[in-house]
């Protein structure tokens, strides 16, 4: 999808960057948490305050653990877009913004990676 | 540039003009803020700003809480019956159920953003609309979850 109209781009109007992509992600990511919400609410609500027995076994199934990773993957890299605008809207210190920005990734790869090494980890009962 | 027979500036010289002279002059009059007094309550700017703040409480609140519980469950019984004794305190239900509201609100907003991506609702009278709705919506969807919940 294109929405720069051909005098647009010979002019330099609109994105310069990569902004068109991450626009398109993030609606991308927002549809598919759209869908996953229905499931993680689910499981939400049926696992608050459930003991850990019941809480693993319930997130030891195949179907569980799989929904979570993937779960984890569109969220955080909606995270990451999300606190990106955020950031370059309302940080104009050059220095903290770049600073602010490689956190955000670095945080947001770090929160899926611990994700899938716990859900493995319960997969694999250990 | 030569539109009729008149020579006009193109547009993109004009743009960078305009903004260099911006960028170069220290203190300009600004437009109030567009929350306070100053002009009348408008729901979109009010809903706006809620749906940038819900998500950033679920990036730093809500996300970082369901990891703990994943890792406390990954780390063993212990651990896991310190966060959910946390968890049953008043701080804990109510960090629960802001989270919950904070969820279902941007996942309402979420929706209207799309609809409105696709080039729909997008008259005053609709945009209006489809604010209420998403507060009314992401209010009950939060009361029917935490009434199931806890």
């Amino acid at each position: 999808m294109n929405t720069q109209t051909p005098l647009a781009r010979v002019d330099g109007l609109a994105s310069p960057g990569g902004g068109m992509r991450h626009w398109r992600a993030q609606r991308y990511t927002a549809l598919v948490l759209l869908l996953l919400s229905v499931w993680i609410l689910w499981l939400g609500v049926s696992l608050t305050g459930a003991d850990y027995v019941t809480a693993r076994a319930a997130m030891s199934t195949p179907f569980n653990a799989a929904m979570t990773i993937f779960l984890a993957a569109t969220m955080f890299y909606h995270t990451q877009l999300g606190l990106q605008v955020v950031i370059e809207d309302y940080v104009h210190i050059a220095v903290m913004e770049s600073v602010l920005l490689l956190m955000v990734r670095l945080g947001c790869i770090g929160a899926f990676l611990i994700t899938a090494i716990a859900v493995l980890k319960l997969l694999s009962g250990a | 540039m030569v539109i009729g027979n008149r020579a006009v500036a193109a547009p993109t010289s004009d743009l960078r003009d305009s903004r260099s002279l911006l960028m170069s002059s220290a203190k300009r009059p600004m437009s109030p803020y567009m929350l306070g007094p100053y002009y009348k309550f408008q729901i979109t700017s009010v809903l706006s700003i809620l749906n940038r703040l819900t998500g950033v409480f679920i990036s730093l609140v809500t996300a970082p809480l369901l990891l703990c519980w994943l890792i406390t469950l990954a780390a063993g019984d212990a651990a896991f019956a310190i966060l959910n004794t946390w968890l049953g305190s008043g701080l804990g239900k109510l960090v629960i159920a802001a989270s919950v509201f904070s969820y279902s609100f941007h996942l309402f907003c979420g929706i209207r953003h799309l609809i409105w991506d696709a080039g729909w609702m997008m008259e005053m009278q609709q945009v209006n609309l489809s604010g209420w709705l998403a507060v009314v919506s992401s209010v009950v969807l939060s009361l029917i979850i935490l009434g199931a919940a806890l």
